[in-house]
């Protein structure tokens, strides 16, 4: 099996709180700025019904800014636009097209819109 | 009957309930994935790969494939009609079904949940647009979002939704997918078309004897007194008598209901003669369950054990056999079952067979609120239960199996089946994902 290495999370450590003194010094200033921390997931997915990952194996796209083992968001809820970078069916195979300004002309199923690309950049 | 001005009004008036229900589920689940497999036939193999579970349209149609047949004996046939088969991949199917009853809680408050594939949705106060439009717009956005393709049908009770989803598939391009039964003479011709056995509640004894007194439709049915199908039929038959005549009685469940049992029994991956390792899968299944049954916070109040030899196999002896134990208090705690199957075990093994399969069902299950204590033994405290807690909070977060009880032991590799034929965990594991050549 290949192993990939790109874009595996290693586990963050559970940070615990630590505690602060009830009765003495003064209140962190930062209390009331309080805001979770950054979470990807909810940045980049906007509709996670229609998400779906999937991961790129060759280097035939790097014209589009796409390489080899990187991994793409599909929302399947997006339309898309002419020149959107789009995942269609051709002939039973999955091939990732930019969008055409006419799309009756062509002779794919479309299967989602490309919303991110997710590289490696080491 | 009400001349058609009152009938419309009527039905516009009404709460409508909407039967939402994915064809051939498990196996388009497999196609969405596999754009090469579209429009031809695919079945998806039961959980130890021994018989057809799930067939999709195109394998259906071709007649010489047996559903629930072993797939040994028909293995030929597959490859000879070039059907693609799956082992089942629950959670693929389970992860693709989320999605869409997540897509349904957008168009309506209540969705009731009635199996993997299928739910009621109550749709009320709809007045702007048409219920066909309405039920055009869950189909089209699921296929959207998850490629699943589904059928629609759309009327005043539970069991007439039913038949109007049945009657959407089988005039599939008049209907396209969507039927709605929201008049007097819609629901009549339904009914009409209605073979009795295919509606649902009705069983096959019910369908004989019904046929017997010259009953066949489900119109013919509603024509019974109620008295005698009370008479014959018990309440639930009335129910059914009364849902298709437009009365509402089956009540709509938001919430889960608590199953009844659960159980697990895989066929192991080659014939075990060892009572150590069976033991092992036991405590595995165990640890499965007991895990269930704690997520839907209940206790079982029954243990049963199983254990057989391959019924299939001519040169081996065969032997099986089953012990229910009465637990003397309630309980989902791992380690208690545990060491109660184990004893059951050891009570039904018996040494010099080759076993291909062990199993464990818990039965009896009741909220854990509700568990007595009785003259010896206190009731247990759950708030107290932070072991067990802990055990499910480290393999929540760290992965099935992270930490398990020592009968479990570590070589679930050696007797565990391998799933040849499984499809990628597309959705749910980041080294599974769908590949794009490019």
């Amino acid at each position: 099996m290949e192993i990939f290495t790109s874009g595996k999370l290693s586990k963050v450590k559970n940070r615990h709180a630590p505690e602060v003194s009830k009765q003495t010094g003064f209140p962190s200033p930062a209390t009331h700025y309080a805001e979770p921390s950054i979470d990807l997931h909810k940045e980049l997915i906007t509709n996670r019904d229609a998400t779906f990952f999937v991961r790129i194996d060759g280097d035939e796209l790097s014209h589009h800014n796409i390489l080899h083992k990187d991994v793409l968001l599909i929302d399947r809820s997006l339309k898309p636009r002419p020149k959107d970078l789009v995942l269609v069916v051709q002939d039973g195979v999955f091939k990732v097209i930019e969008f055409p300004k006419n799309p009756l002309d062509t002779e794919c199923v479309l299967w989602g819109m490309i919303s991110y690309i997710i590289h490696y950049a080491r | 009957m009400c001349s058609l001005g009152n009938d419309q009004l009527y039905y516009s008036l009404r709460t409508m309930i909407a039967l939402v229900d994915c064809n051939s589920f498990y196996a388009t689940c497999e196609q969405v994935f596999r754009p090469d497999l579209w429009g031809t036939p695919v079945v998806v193999l039961s959980n130890n790969d021994g018989c057809v579970i799930a067939a999709n349209k195109e394998a259906k149609d071709l007649s010489e494939i047996p559903m629930f047949e072993p797939v040994f004996k028909i293995k030929k046939q597959l490859i000879k009609n070039n059907v693609t088969f799956f082992s089942s991949n629950y959670t693929l199917y389970g992860e693709m079904s989320q999605r869409v009853m997540n897509i349904l809680d957008a168009f309506s408050p209540q969705v009731e949940i009635y199996s993997i594939d299928e739910a009621f949705v109550e749709i009320s106060g709809i007045k702007h647009f048409s219920l066909n439009t309405y039920g055009h717009q869950m189909k089209d956005t699921i296929y959207q979002y998850t490629g699943l393709p589904v059928g629609v049908g759309i009327a005043p009770t539970k069991v007439l939704a039913k038949l109007a989803n049945k009657i959407s598939k089988k005039r599939a391009h008049e209907n396209n997918n969507v039927f709605v039964i929201d008049s007097e003479k819609k629901r009549i011709e339904a009914l009409r078309w209605a073979d009795v056995k295919t509606i649902w509640g009705i069983g096959s004894k019910h369908a004989k004897r019904l046929k017997n007194i010259g009953v066949f439709t489900a119109y013919e049915f509603t024509q019974l007194p109620e008295e005698w199908v009370r008479k014959n039929m018990t309440v639930v038959g009335v129910r059914i008598w009364k849902e298709l005549q437009g009365e509402s009685c089956i009540e709509f469940k938001t919430m889960p209901k608590p199953k009844q049992g659960i159980g697990t029994a895989k066929s192991f991956g080659k014939k075990l003669e060892d009572l150590g390792m069976i033991q092992e899968a036991c405590s595995y299944y165990i640890s499965e369950v007991s895990e269930v049954l704690r997520n839907q916070k209940s206790c079982a109040t029954y243990l049963q054990v199983f254990l057989h030899t391959n019924y299939f196999s001519d040169r081996d002896k065969q032997y099986s056999n089953s012990i229910t134990v009465t637990l003397s208090i309630p309980t989902c705690d791992t380690f208690t079952l545990i060491s109660e199957a184990k004893k059951a075990l050891d009570a039904i093994y018996k040494p010099g067979y080759r076993y291909k399969k062990v199993g464990v069902c818990l039965s009896g299950i009741i909220p854990r609120e509700y568990v007595q204590g009785n003259l010896f033994i206190p009731p247990p405290r759950w708030n107290k239960s932070k072991l067990l807690d802990t055990f499910d909070a480290i393999n929540r977060k760290y992965g099935k199996s992270t930490v398990f009880s020592g009968l479990v032991g570590t070589r679930v590799k050696e007797w565990e089946l391998i799933k040849e034929d499984r499809s990628p965990r597309y959705t749910t594991q980041w080294r599974e994902l769908l590949k794009v050549k490019s």
